[in-house]
């Protein structure tokens, strides 16, 4: 045998000896500690803010119908429906996290879902307020969700900063998709995106009542 | 094998090491340059010197100058407070509400000299007060704390000669989104810790 190929075979001895032990050393010693979380199981940090709007889909399509329609309607809703959407959900989040009741929530988080979607589906083009007003409208029964469903713990705005951010990331979403709006047929795809949103919006309201 | 042994210490030691956490010491870090990274690395300052920042950054060079002067004087009397007044529970809260109003003003773009001023005063004062570091030395406090005040006041500057860059429409509109973020961020957080404080007593 060569003297290549035998120290070759006699390096992965030692290599497969190490190499199980050093995993399993590697993987004991860098188990971390367990993080603030709250009685739900939910993370208080910004990985738990940032996934907390996430993984509800009937928040998640309401705001992607927010930069959708913003999108559809052009300067300057584009940015004034994102802007608005944030801070009165914010608001609203506050009276939620101060345990104030809001009656019929999830039903409103619904219809805001069937509204919006509904109005870019049908492609309506109401005035800027009365848009800026129908957006706050909504967003004050998604915060208040939000708001009521927070875990009271440690590391508030780094939960804080992952929840808006990931909401202005899905306002983001919509408004690209919405830009497909500027071509005859990428017209017909945003309005349909609408639509979608909408009949999930029905879904949701069914569910709710 | 012993440079398996150096790799596997080695990735050990990189995935072990862990973020600074709000307002815990930076291990191995001290000094002044300690104080600048405290300065920076917290949240909740970060957020209080982007909002102002971005405040400032919008006023002409005569009034973001002032209102950089402003918060330098106010750094300095905070500081001076935090070396001989330990404990300053609210001042974080201060500064989120400061920041928090701020970002709505950048939000609606609405920003006037008269209330940027004393925010810039306001958000000083506060960013100095609750910057006193967890270290049991005298003398490390007062290097760290003359360290947050030089990193406070640069960072602000940067930020507010930055943002003064921006002017086409869509830096406005994103100056504008960013400061709805601010505004929602110190919110919320400002409601949960109202909560949390007043949940656990």
């Amino acid at each position: 045998m060569a003297p290549g190929v035998a120290s070759f075979a006699s390096r992965r001895k030692i290599s497969r000896s190490l190499l199980h032990p050093l995993p399993l050393a590697a993987m004991l010693i860098t188990s971390s500690d367990a993080l603030a979380h709250s009685e739900n199981g939910a993370a208080i940090d910004f990985a738990g803010g940032f996934t907390h709007p996430i993984f509800g889909p009937d928040h998640v399509i309401a705001m992607v119908a927010v930069g959708l329609w913003g999108a559809f309607l052009g300067v300057p809703a584009i940015w004034v429906l994102p802007v608005v959407f944030p801070l009165v959900m914010a608001v609203a989040g506050a009276v939620g996290v101060a345990g104030v009741p809001l009656p019929g929530v999830e039903i409103g988080i619904a219809l805001s879902a069937i509204a919006l979607g509904g109005m870019v589906a049908f492609a309506a083009k109401p005035p800027l307020w009365v848009a800026a007003i129908l957006v706050g409208a909504f967003a004050v029964f998604h915060g208040h969700a939000h708001g009521a469903e927070l875990p009271v713990g440690a590391d508030a705005i780094a939960y804080s900063m992952g929840f808006v951010v990931a909401t202005g990331m899905l306002h983001a979403s919509g408004i690209a998709f919405g830009g497909l709006s500027h071509w005859p047929s990428g017209r017909v795809a945003v309005r349909a995106a609408g639509a979608v949103i909408s009949l999930i919006g029905v879904a949701y309201l069914v569910r709710s009542i | 094998m012993k440079k398996l042994l150096y790799a596997a210490v080695l990735v050990c030691s990189l995935v072990l090491a862990t973020p600074a956490l709000a307002h815990s010491p930076i291990m191995g870090i001290g000094g002044v340059f300690g104080g600048v990274l405290h300065a920076l690395l917290i949240p909740e300052h970060g957020m209080g010197l982007l909002a102002l920042g971005l405040a400032l950054g919008r006023q002409q060079t005569i009034v973001r100058s002032s209102g950089i002067l402003i918060f330098m004087a106010a750094v300095k009397v905070g500081l001076v407070v935090t070396a001989v007044i330990p404990e300053q529970a609210l001042a974080a809260d201060v500064l989120l509400a400061a920041a928090g109003i701020l970002g709505l003003l950048v939000a609606a773009a609405w920003l006037p000299a008269l209330l940027c001023w004393p925010l810039a005063a306001i958000a000083g004062v506060a960013f100095a007060l609750d910057s006193r570091p967890e270290v049991a030395s005298t003398e490390e406090t007062l290097r760290m704390l003359i360290g947050t005040g030089l990193g406070g006041i640069i960072a602000l500057a940067v930020v507010s000669e930055g943002s003064a860059f921006l002017q086409g429409n869509v830096s406005r509109i994103v100056l504008r989104v960013f400061g709805s973020w601010i505004a929602a961020i110190a919110i919320m957080d400002l409601s949960l810790r109202i909560v949390t404080r007043l949940a656990t007593g």
